[in-house]
């Protein structure tokens, strides 16, 4: 059922969700569950992220819709440790998360609007210094298999730097997975992408729907977002507005007319423009 | 063991792009070799012997030429938010910031060498009768600078003002290094003992400790949101 969030206080999925009176227990979360409560995070007196609750069992796979300015990189950088929440709670397999521990950074891959690579070293050498920081062992098998797997094995020893967008992008997510994380966070991984490099980078994804990893993905691309996607959610003005199961839409194929509504109702200008790929 | 492998991992990288691009050994060589030059032609040499004033030509040809090389190693890791990445992944930040302050120190102390010299040939300088001390003198005084460019190379690239803001953070810091070494090596290169000087190692020895130490220390609240 879709499940329309009215006081922006909270996501709406059907789990703990404290400030509807529901009691959260993260003992009773699984392994692999992320869970935040009450993320807020503020930049002087602009709350990016407003008060976010969601809950998203292991294995699933959550695409974030919302439009510019709606918080929605905010919240990923926030799960991925690199901002501290200005309050509220993140949760992994229900214990409390201390995002500033290496215990939690290995769990965690982020693909970011940057890839995160050194131009000046070829695409083995950026993952082999990645491969380090995280003291992977079998560093050579990783490198290798994760190469072989965005389709850059053959050029593994060019420099970055004379790649294109889409390459750069593939071994970002080479970069991304190396350490085989649990929770896997995905920044607009299409953007920029030609229509080879999305089918590659759509392969890859494909294959993180494993059951195992959660995944969250921050996209604009609506059709592209829902064929992944196991859960949907749209974000707007740093709240959550909207939760629901990606096979309710697919079959109803409602979600462009229901994200416009979901944005209008709080951004009038910006549901006007709409979502891309819809 | 892990340690030590994810603080060579940033050492190993840091060289190895170093080696591709030059920029920063280019810049900072560059700079050295013109001071060399120019001092060369600025200095009338029947008036002041260059053996009583080459200690503070050595010493502040190394500083502001570590300055250009040091306070660009932030700036080269922004490209592609490279440096966010190395954020995102389990290495202690006390073992980031010791890689980046080995990577620099090689550099810098390249640099020693190429100040020693240029100005050894320019001046016609008698590095003395401890050559080894000399160069003890301007690597401890190395390690010292580039423990604390370092530090606050992290924190002058997180301004607008962007590197211009690290000699105004690091200079004044740097007086005590500046002081004793100096002395240290105007009294070698006037053929004074070594038992006159080891006051001033031991100083410089404990002003490179205490750099490093405070900069592992802090380096985590610097980059950290």
């Amino acid at each position: 059922m879709t499940a329309a969030v009215s006081d922006g206080s909270t996501g709406a999925h059907p789990h703990p969700d404290p400030a509807a009176g529901g009691q959260f227990d993260p003992g009773a979360a699984v392994s692999g569950e992320l869970s935040v409560v009450d993320l807020v995070r503020t930049f002087g007196p602009h709350r990016a992220v407003d008060g976010v609750s969601l809950t998203l069992p292991q294995g699933r796979f959550l695409s974030l819709f919302g439009p510019n300015g709606a918080g929605k990189s905010t919240l990923l950088r926030l799960l991925s440790g690199a901002l501290r929440p200005t309050s509220g709670e993140l949760f992994l397999g229900g214990a409390p998360l201390r995002t500033r521990e290496p215990g939690w950074q290995r769990r965690i891959g982020v693909l970011s609007h940057q890839t995160y690579l050194y131009g000046a070293l070829t695409a083995r050498e950026n993952l082999r210094f990645f491969g380090d920081l995280y003291a992977l062992d079998a560093l050579d098998d990783r490198i290798h298999a994760g190469l072989a797997s965005v389709g850059l094995a053959a050029r593994g020893d060019d420099p970055v730097r004379g790649y294109s967008r889409g390459m750069r992008q593939r071994l970002a997510l080479a970069r991304t997975l190396l350490h085989e994380p649990e929770i896997v966070l995905l920044d607009e991984p299409f953007t920029g992408l030609d229509a080879h490099a999305s089918g590659v980078l759509r392969g890859v994804l494909d294959r993180l729907r494993d059951g195992h990893r959660t995944v969250v993905m921050v996209t604009h691309n609506l059709s592209e977002g829902l064929d992944l996607a196991q859960e949907i959610a749209i974000q707007v003005r740093g709240r959550l507005r909207l939760w629901v199961e990606a096979a309710e839409l697919r079959d109803s194929g409602e979600l462009t007319a229901l994200y416009r509504e979901t944005v209008e109702a709080e951004d009038p200008v910006a549901g006007r423009v709409g979502a891309g790929g819809g | 063991m892990t340690y030590l492998r994810q603080l060579g991992a940033v050492v190993r990288k840091d060289l190895l792009v170093e080696l591709r691009s030059k920029q920063r050994l280019a810049t900072m060589g560059g700079f050295a070799v013109l001071v060399g030059v120019l001092f060369n032609y600025a200095l009338d040499q029947t008036l002041v012997a260059p053996q009583d004033i080459a200690a503070g030509l050595i010493w502040m040809t190394l500083i502001f030429a570590g300055v250009m090389g040091v306070g660009r190693t932030f700036e080269l890791e922004a490209e592609d938010g490279a440096f966010q990445g190395v954020l995102l992944s389990p290495i202690p930040r006390d073992a980031l910031y010791l890689g980046k302050v080995v990577s620099n120190f090689v550099l810098v102390a390249l640099v020693v060498l190429l100040v020693l010299g240029v100005f050894g040939l320019f001046f016609q300088l008698d590095y003395g009768n401890h050559p080894v001390v000399l160069v003890g003198i301007l690597a401890l005084g190395a390690l010292g600078f580039v423990a604390l460019a370092t530090l606050f190379g992290a924190v002058s690239s997180g301004t607008t003002l962007g590197d211009t803001l690290l000699p105004i953070l690091v200079f004044p810091l740097l007086v005590p290094m500046v002081v004793f070494g100096a002395s240290a090596t105007g009294r070698l290169l006037l053929g004074r003992p070594v038992s006159e000087v080891e006051g001033q190692l031991r100083m410089l020895a404990a002003f490179a400790v205490l750099a490093t130490a405070v900069g592992a220390a802090l380096f985590r609240y610097v980059v950290e949101d």
